[in-house]
């Protein structure tokens, strides 16, 4: 009977998602006006030109179809997304980081489009937006880079609202309409919200209430204390989406926290990081993994002892298109941790 | 001048008390050792009950055999004590570094940073955590020790040609510690970003956090190798107080005890700070407060500094865990915090700076 119910749940809400995804847009009116991040971008035209700095922006991009348009990427974390990785070696890499701002201005772009405000912004590394403004450049950030988050200290900033998927969302809807694409935008979202509903349904068809989880980015020292996530940033929104427990209570994104207090907090999964970058040797996914299962108290905790450890894409953690990837490991491992039980 | 001489005590039963004294004195300092380390384990980020910790303690050192959670008991035994003691290996050593260089340098503000270490360290360690040197193969410890070994290297080749004397050692340690703080504030200007800079600081201005008992079996070692070849100098140490040419006249081999003990005290400082960061103040504290009590010949001045030193790291870090709520301070803040205060009463006090 339960099985049963499950099936027919799945069913009901692969369905839900099927009607979102029927979408209907009109056309972009141009001029076209758009409020991004506490400023006005115009537009007289679709821009035939842009250059994307930040791997999330580039994604949606490729996402929406429009890797002709791209005239230069860079702020890469990792390998580009598999199913594109054809487009993306047609596109002009600028950086692997930040390029210059003459690298940039020199692709003649029509729009630049970046994930972080660190990259351009106010203070932007690779150049203000006042600076690429008085060239005639529009600079559209992503929202979750400024909605409910304050970047003026400079930095990575510090985000004072809890992130949601919405904002990737906005960014979404917000470039297929300056790109007058709106239909392939709002195909996109619906995709990704069937997605999300159908990780929902996998935990609750699971039957496993009250899971708790920790998530491990990286530590400066592999046994000093880690940067884990707190619950305003992605991770803790993945958390919160699928009603998992994250121990780490903290109002920062990436707080450090002891071992003695997330081992007694002893969660049912640990979620652990995998990323291209290698500053710490804790940057890499099998030395936390190898800590977990040597370190005289970590490995006495039960997720170890149970395997439930979770390797999880970094960009996944953070406000990115890839944080649907995310939910889907998690919600999986939900599902697999009923299956141990 | 003519007065008559107070009766003085006969020479045996005075130097019998000062013995008895004396080791009155060190007895009560291990206890109080003890006791800070046993408060170390049963303070911490969470709440163990006292009860757990002693039961662990016993189950360890006794094979008690009681039953207790064995992540409680990890966390005591594996994060605790082993952190408690390298925390009183490393005040030991750097306040006995601190003693030897006052000794030897013939300053009273002389401390075991003096010689370029921390500056070098933190270069080190920046260009590991924010140059990526290394390719994340190479630990920030690692990276630090480095540093503090280069940079000592340079300032001791500066002082060589600058005239070698007490006065040319230290010039050369400012310069190079200017020399490398000023590269680290280059590197983390020019390539941090702002949440990588404020990590690397927190290192580097002391964190306990990631200790483990490998590393207890490097810092105790290494503490007392170190308390060892100081006591072995300490007649010598003696004679270099009223100066150098007197200390020769003393028959003190004036530049093999240089060399040796700078030698020494650079390396400890070295290590230490590798381990746990540059946490000040108390190389350059500790041994005036110990002169302060025992006066300053070094045959007990080195040891009472050390466990002074010890115990004061092994407190200041109990405070840094508690005093605010779910957070750990950087154990720096806090040496400093009742380091600068304490210095200030022991300078109005005065005769210790003579």
């Amino acid at each position: 009977m339960i099985s049963h119910y499950k099936h027919a749940l799945a069913v009901g809400v692969f369905a839900a998602g099927f009607m979102i995804s029927a979408p209907f847009a009109a056309a972009t009116e141009y001029p076209l006006a758009i409020e991004n991040c506490g400023s006005t971008l115009h537009f007289d035209a679709a821009p035939e030109r842009v250059v994307s700095l930040g791997q999330s922006t580039t994604e949606i991009l490729y996402s929406l179809g429009l890797a002709d348009k791209v005239k230069g990427t860079g702020v890469w974390f990792g390998p580009v997304m598999d199913e594109f990785r054809d487009v993306n070696a047609s596109v002009p890499r600028l950086a692997d980081n930040d390029p210059g701002f003459e690298t940039v201005v020199a692709q003649k772009p029509q729009l630049v489009a970046t994930q972080y405000q660190w990259h351009v912004g106010p203070k932007g590394i690779v150049g203000t937006t006042e600076q690429f403004n008085e060239l005639s450049i529009p600079v559209y950030t992503a929202p979750a880079d400024c909605v409910g988050k304050d970047n003026a200290g400079g930095g990575d900033g510090v985000r004072h609202d809890r992130f949601s998927m919405d904002l990737i969302y906005r960014e979404i809807s917000d470039l297929a309409q300056i790109f007058d694409i709106e239909d392939r935008g709002a195909a996109l979202i619906a995709r990704l919200k069937d997605r999300e509903a159908r990780s929902l349904a996998q935990v609750n068809a699971s039957g496993n209430s009250n899971v708790s989880t920790v998530f491990w980015f990286s530590s400066a020292e592999i046994k000093s204390d880690p940067y884990v996530a707190g619950k305003n940033g992605a991770a803790g929104y993945i958390a919160e989406k699928l009603g998992v427990t994250n121990i780490i209570d903290s109002d920062e994104e990436w707080p450090t926290v002891g071992w003695e207090t997330i081992a007694r907090a002893n969660p049912d999964i640990i979620v652990i990081g995998k990323m291209g970058r290698r500053r710490f040797p804790a940057d890499d996914w099998e030395v936390k993994m190898d800590f977990l299962k040597t370190d005289p108290v970590t490995r006495q905790m039960k997720a170890v002892k149970n395997g439930n450890i979770v390797v999880m894409d970094a960009q996944s953690m953070d406000p990115t298109i890839r944080l649907i990837d995310g939910i889907e490991t998690l919600a999986q491992a939900v599902d697999r941790l009923s299956a141990t039980n | 001048m003519f007065e008559k001489a107070p009766p003085q005590p006969p020479a045996r039963s005075r130097a019998g008390r000062a013995y008895l004294a004396r080791s009155g004195a060190t007895v009560a300092a291990l206890i109080l050792l003890a006791a800070v380390v046993a408060i170390a384990a049963a303070k911490g980020e969470t709440h163990i009950p006292l009860g757990t910790v002693l039961q662990t303690i016993a189950n360890h050192l006794w094979q008690a055999g009681y039953e207790i959670d064995p992540i409680d008991s990890g966390i005591i035994w594996n994060y605790r004590i082993s952190r408690a003691l390298v925390a009183a290996a490393c005040g030991a050593s750097l306040a006995l570094s601190g003693a030897v260089l006052q000794a030897l340098l013939r300053n009273s503000l002389a401390d075991p940073y003096l010689l370029g270490i921390s500056a070098g360290a933190s270069t080190g360690a920046v260009s590991v955590a924010i140059l990526g040197l290394g390719a994340g193969m190479v630990s920030l410890s690692l990276g630090a020790f480095v540093g503090a070994l280069v940079a000592f290297g340079f300032v001791a080749l500066l002082a060589i040609p600058a005239g070698r004397g007490a006065g040319a050692i230290i010039l050369a340690g400012v310069a190079g510690s200017q020399l490398f703080n000023a590269l680290t504030s280059f590197i983390v200007t020019k390539a941090a970003t702002a949440d990588e800079a404020r990590g690397i600081m927190f290192w580097l201005l002391g964190n306990l956090s990631g200790v483990r008992w490998d590393d207890v079996y490097l810092a105790l070692p290494v503490a007392f190798g170190g308390l060892a070849v100081c006591l072995w100098y300490a007649r010598a140490l003696d004679g270099f107080t009223f100066g150098v040419e007197s200390a020769a006249s003393l028959g003190v081999p004036v530049r093999r005890v240089y060399v040796v003990l700078i030698a020494v005290a650079a390396s400890m400082t070295s290590v230490m700070v590798s381990l746990v960061g540059s946490i000040g103040f108390v190389g350059l504290v500790i041994p005036h407060a110990a002169r302060f009590f025992v006066g300053t010949r070094h045959g007990l001045l080195l040891p009472v500094s050390a466990l002074i030193g010890a115990i004061f790291l092994v407190a200041a870090d109990i405070v840094s865990r508690i005093i605010l709520d779910g957070q750990v301070l950087p154990i720096g803040v806090i040496t400093a915090l009742i380091g600068a205060p304490a210095f200030a009463l022991i300078l109005c006090h005065g005769r210790v700076l003579r």
